[in-house]
């Protein structure tokens, strides 16, 4: 009798399970693929409608935010959204590493948790493509995109289509302890990168190192790579969207940074085990003399809580090559509402504050992050919020910036090439082995991925 | 079934209740786990690459094919089994050893105890980043009591975590820092249920404290041993979240490349292939613990 029980029990969870593992298979829905059991939930993305933004019906709805923000200055500013519209925010602060994580798990599950998230440049395409951010091409009005700076509306498009509301500006800048290099006789910083590499000569001493770097094997190292492929006159991006990787003067730029860090010996060496925070803690710490960061260094390089370098430090464009003035990468950024959000439209209402006025000046003076409306540089609140006198040194980096490819596979790719770029500067390999294995391994992904 | 059509209205009414109370269990134990796995095995037939557009094929056994011939795949192996082998044959040295020593009788030994389960307590990221500190050249505590203690030349500055091998060797150790009051608790449970009766009688035989030791306290804790080792072994072998700290290079380990292939890549038929084949390595382990404890039962 309890075997006959055991028996029809396992039997029928076996039944169960055979079920539930036919609805697994996975199926195509719309033209795109979404994982097996996600439907297209949430509001209709047709009925969308940036006229619509001020409804007062969306007054009481909830939204929820996922953004990188880890002191909570972010989240104070976004009280305001909710004082002005009724509509509240809830905000989910994360890391950056752990961003992307949150994102495509929320997407792969389907889940409406999330309404609003943060997209960094990269990663327009695959959201694109795997149907994980709301398509804004025909929401948001072309007067409106047109606000916006180069640099940031690229980094929330790919193929043409609007994936999210540019949120902020960003490339990277060459920062310098001006005392530093006036002790080694230099009053001007290096404007090209042989002349980096003499002042650096100089101004490694006394266990101070003339740079640090973000040269972590991680996305980090890519953007001082990609910075400096560009200024030895390469290119990343082939006429297909597509990554270059084994051109003569990559090789050559790599072959420079290698030079810096085991010939010279002028880099910290833990820059192999950095990334841009830890470089600023170092900059900010007076154990390196000069750095490429990104823009939000100051107020905290000046602040004496923090700062060894108070009122020591300058910042302006980083150093080019031959007929090159500089080069950087971008780091801009959006934001994107989930496609399987169910408060689209009060998500939308959210974007639309994100990329106004009333966010970016006070975003500008609590975070020192640079606004993506194209009119704020002129605006008056704007410079008396420059309290550092920064604004026009920055500014003039954001015509430099080049943006890495942001297609589907990227990540990989950019996985693949850090791997291998990390060894050419670890003497693994000579740059020229490094980047030819990379463009090996490249080319048999995008092939694997392909078949 | 049988059953429920053969007893009594109360007794119907009894096992019923008792359905309905477990139901909603099963319902979570067969959504959240049960499906998943059923999922991925079926998803491992499949092209399913689920950001870049394209379509969805059923591809037999490619994917497996395609992952065994996958040089990262068998590196991230090696790598694998490595920091298993050997993490866990420290924390047992170390776990035993630890444990012997709280066994005894001495003044403070409650403090002891406690204060051993801090670095088990540690989140493993927290873990990660304190450690990862401890790596960093230059500042770093490691290259600094290196260079108190003249084990490293002045002006010689390492990079620790330069290679996967690097990376590996040192996620070990903090591994074995955080995991090694896991083994030492589970081996003194073992230890303390052993009678003292034991010890008399081979002290009588006229045994001293290493061969105590080796025959009396050894064979007694062989199943906390067998069952500390399985559970430490199945853990080492799933490290992941320790490795993103230190490096973003998936070939550390197979269970961080399996993340990158589904939640980076999103090639997901692959990756639940690969997830399957480590699987089958795990089942290989746990196969053998069970006829270890077999024969362990037979013995007893």
């Amino acid at each position: 009798m309890k075997n006959l029980k055991l028996r029809s029990i396992v039997s029928f969870l076996m039944v169960t399970v055979f079920l539930s593992a036919c609805s697994a298979v996975p199926t195509k829905t719309d033209g795109t693929n979404t994982p097996s059991n996600a439907k297209t939930s949430g509001s209709d993305s047709s009925k969308l409608s940036w006229d619509k933004v001020n409804d007062p019906s969306l007054k009481g709805q909830e939204i929820n935010v996922l953004v990188v923000d880890t002191d909570g200055k972010i989240g104070k500013i976004f009280k305001q959204f909710t004082d002005e519209t009724g509509i509240k925010v809830n905000e989910l602060a994360v890391d950056y590493n752990s961003l992307y994580g949150k994102i495509t798990t929320a997407a792969l599950s389907n889940s409406s948790d999330i309404d609003v998230f943060e997209m960094d440049t990269i990663w327009a395409g695959q959201f694109f493509k795997g149907n994980i951010a709301e398509d804004l091409t025909n929401i948001v009005p072309e007067d409106v995109q047109k606000k916006y700076t180069k640099s940031s509306l690229s980094s929330a498009m790919f193929d043409n289509h609007l994936i999210g509301i540019p949120y902020y500006s960003s490339t990277k800048h060459f920062y310098w302890n001006k005392d530093l290099l006036k002790k080694a006789g230099y009053e001007a910083p290096p404007k090209t990168w042989d002349e980096f590499r003499e002042v650096s000569k100089k101004l490694t001493t006394n266990g101070v190192y003339a740079s640090g770097w973000s040269w972590k094997q991680a996305e980090s190292l890519i953007c001082d790579y990609v910075g400096m492929v560009y200024a030895f006159g390469g290119n990343m991006i082939g006429d297909d969207g597509k990554l270059i990787v084994n051109s003569k003067e990559s090789i050559q730029a790599l072959q420079y940074m290698s030079d810096l860090i085991n010939t010279d010996k002028t880099v910290d060496p833990a820059s192999m085990q950095w990334t841009e925070e830890d470089v600023k803690n170092a900059f900010m710490a007076g154990k390196i003399a000069m750095m490429s960061n990104w823009e939000n260094m100051y107020p905290d390089l000046n602040d004496p809580t923090k700062s060894k370098v108070v009122n020591q430090s300058d910042v302006g464009l980083l150093p080019g090559q031959g007929s090159i003035v500089s080069s950087s990468v971008t780091g801009s950024e959006g934001i994107a509402i989930m496609k399987s959000s169910k408060k689209k439209q009060a998500a939308l209402a959210f974007l639309h504050w994100i990329g106004s006025r009333e966010f970016q000046i006070p975003f500008y003076s609590t975070t020192g992050t640079y606004p993506s409306l194209e009119e704020l540089y002129s605006d008056q609140e704007i410079i008396k919020a420059d309290k550092t006198k920064t604004l026009a040194k920055i500014m003039p980096e954001f015509q430099y910036g080049h943006n890495r490819p942001n297609a589907p596979g990227y990540v990989e790719w950019a996985d693949i090439l850090s791997s291998q770029v990390y060894s050419g500067l670890m003497k693994h390999q000579t740059p020229e082995q490094s980047l030819k294995e990379a463009s090996r391994l490249i080319d048999d992904a995008i092939q694997k991925a392909a078949k | 079934m049988q059953k429920i059509l053969t007893a009594s209205k109360k007794e119907r009414k009894d096992i019923l209740f008792a359905i309905l109370l477990l139901a909603p269990t099963l319902y979570l134990l067969l959504r959240i786990f049960i499906l998943p796995i059923m999922q991925s095995l079926v998803w491992s037939f499949f092209k399913y690459n689920l950001m870049d557009g394209s379509a969805i094929e059923y591809v037999g056994l490619r994917n497996y094919v395609d992952i065994s011939v996958l040089n990262d795949f068998w590196i991230s192996m090696k790598n694998t089994s490595y920091f298993t082998g050997f993490s866990v044959l420290a924390e047992l040295a170390i776990g035993f050893i630890c444990a012997l020593l709280l066994n005894q009788t001495f003044t403070g030994r409650s403090f002891f105890r406690g204060i051993i389960i801090i670095p088990w307590a540690m989140l493993t990221l927290v873990n990660g980043l304190l450690w990862n500190s401890i790596y960093q050249p230059g500042y770093g505590a490691l290259n600094n009591i290196l260079h108190q203690l003249h084990l490293l030349e002045a002006g010689t500055n390492p990079v620790w975590l330069s290679s996967s091998t690097n990376v590996v060797f040192f996620a070990a150790i903090s591994d074995i820092w955080k995991m090694t009051p896991l083994m030492t608790l589970l081996l003194l449970a073992g230890m303390q249920s052993i009678p003292a009766s034991l010890y008399e009688a081979v002290a009588i035989d006229g045994a001293g404290f290493w061969r105590k030791v080796w025959h009396v306290t050894l064979p007694q804790i062989k199943p906390s041993l067998l069952i500390a080792l399985v559970l430490r072994v199945i853990g080492a072998f799933r490290v992941y979240d320790i490795l993103t700290v230190f490096t973003a290079n998936p070939n550390t380990s197979v269970s961080y490349l399996t993340y990158n292939f589904a939640f980076r890549y999103f090639y997901l038929g692959r990756a639940s292939a690969m997830a399957w084949i480590s699987t089958i390595f795990i089942l290989i382990l746990i196969t053998i613990y069970m006829v270890l404890l077999k024969r362990q039962q037979k013995e007893q």
